[in-house]
């Protein structure tokens, strides 16, 4: 059995531990307001976004045009696939990072040259150690989502697609599935791809179906100007959203962590007062053996 | 009344219109296009500069960035980077954002940076071409 001394020293050290958490707590929930206020914000513009996107391509099929070019005569293990990796900057807020890092490199095994982008100091940290090429990192964007650094990656992706540096880009950040459920997620963003009418679930014979879209001016100068302002926006919402999941990763994290600190005092506390009880009567019992004795 | 069709503007950061409208115009990648009730169906890019509502009879005027329309039956979506109504804009911050593009544009520079300067400063022109009409 430990001391005395012992249980106060670590009853001591797990309530500074606590101000800790609890103050990361606090921070992170009012920062989480934030976050969510911005991703409400953003959230009609990145749905409708992905829905007009779709709808514009299931009406364009027969349109060829460079974003739409899978490169299928490229082999399977010789395709230069660009991920761009969103973790966060600092650690403590549970497996947020680790669950986004785990997906990255299970996406990397499979066959194919990979590029990344960092966007997160974590990741950065993660993937410097091992053996992949990390084109380009944007560090300073992990806390702070701007319509600026979007732009930035969407036209460093974009060019490296356009001259052949690249086959397929995929962003892989967290979506908040629901209030409880944070879930790491691929999303590939170029070539596009299209999905049929089925996909879609409207019915063939329909009125969507049949409706042709005109392209002003053309076909190819529309796609020209649309595909690189889709990509910049579902960059954007995607940094918007992990911000969002990351905050409440750690929240949720240093919440547990707080109530795992307050039940681990009450169990040291009556650890102690039972130590201290139990010396007592050590005592007692001594005196009165003593006593007794004379 | 005069006919109406559904309008949705939407911006990267909030959605800004969402309602009835008359008639609606802004600056395509050929000029300037405008929008009445039972357009044909169409999609076209957005380019940074004005955009104009006319709901109720009333020309209201805003500043948008690049993005793109799409026009449906009697509903036309308006997707863009942001967008701002005139008395929303802070002249001080375009005026600057102007002045820095310049700048940029004067140095030589990559393609690539020359498109986003140019970009820039298209941006900055439309928020201060919208409100210099109020002024």
């Amino acid at each position: 059995m430990s001391s005395m001394r012992e249980i106060r020293n670590r009853i001591k050290s797990i309530e500074d531990t606590m101000k800790i958490t609890n103050a990361m707590y606090l921070i992170s929930s009012t920062k989480l307001k934030k976050a969510k206020k911005t991703l409400e914000n953003t959230e009609p513009y990145f749905e409708l976004l992905q829905s007009t996107i779709t709808d514009i391509m299931a009406h364009s099929t027969e349109i060829p045009h460079k974003y739409f070019d899978k490169r299928a005569n490229v082999a399977e293990e010789k395709r230069k696939k660009g991920y761009i990796v969103v973790t966060g900057d600092k650690g403590l807020a549970g497996a947020y990072n680790h669950n986004v890092i785990k997906l990255a490199e299970e996406e990397m095994a499979k066959p194919g040259e990979n590029v990344l982008f960092l966007v997160g100091q974590v990741g950065a940290r993660a993937f410097s150690k091992a053996n992949v090429k990390i084109d380009m990192e944007f560090l300073y964007l992990a806390q702070k989502p701007s319509q600026y650094g979007a732009r930035s990656i969407a036209e460093t992706v974009i060019e490296a697609f356009r001259q052949k540096a690249l086959d397929e880009v995929y962003i892989i950040y967290t979506k908040m599935l629901s209030n409880a459920k944070i879930e790491p997620q691929v999303l590939q963003l170029l070539p596009l791809k299209r999905k049929t009418f089925e996909e879609l679930g409207k019915k063939p014979d329909t009125e969507d179906y049949v409706r042709i879209l005109w392209y002003s001016p053309s076909p190819k100068e529309v796609l020209d100007k649309i595909v690189p302002n889709y990509v910049k926006g579902l960059i954007y919402g995607a940094l918007v959203e992990a911000f969002a999941t990351q905050t409440y990763a750690r929240m949720t994290a240093m919440e547990s962590a707080t109530d795992n600190a307050k039940e681990m005092l009450q169990d040291l506390s009556l650890r102690y007062n039972r130590q201290r009880q139990a010396a007592i009567t050590q005592e007692i019992t001594e005196i009165a053996g003593g006593a007794n004795a004379l | 009344m005069a006919e109406t069709f559904y309008l949705k503007v939407v911006a990267s950061d909030r959605q800004f219109y969402e309602g009835d409208c008359e008639m609606i115009t802004f600056i395509g990648v050929d000029g300037s296009y405008g929008i009445l009730p039972h357009h044909e169906c169409m999609v076209t890019p957005l380019e940074a500069g004005e955009l104009t509502l006319q709901i109720d009879g009333v020309k209201k005027e805003a500043a948008v960035g690049e993005g793109f329309v799409e026009i449906l039956p009697n509903q036309v979506t308006v997707l863009t980077d942001f967008c701002e109504w005139a008395d929303e804009i802070d002249i001080r911050r375009a005026e600057e954002a102007k002045q820095r593009a310049e700048e940029r544009l004067r140095q030589k520079q990559s393609i690539i940076e020359y498109h986003s300067s140019k970009a820039a400063l298209s941006r900055a022109m439309a928020r201060l071409k919208v409100t210099d009409k109020i002024r």
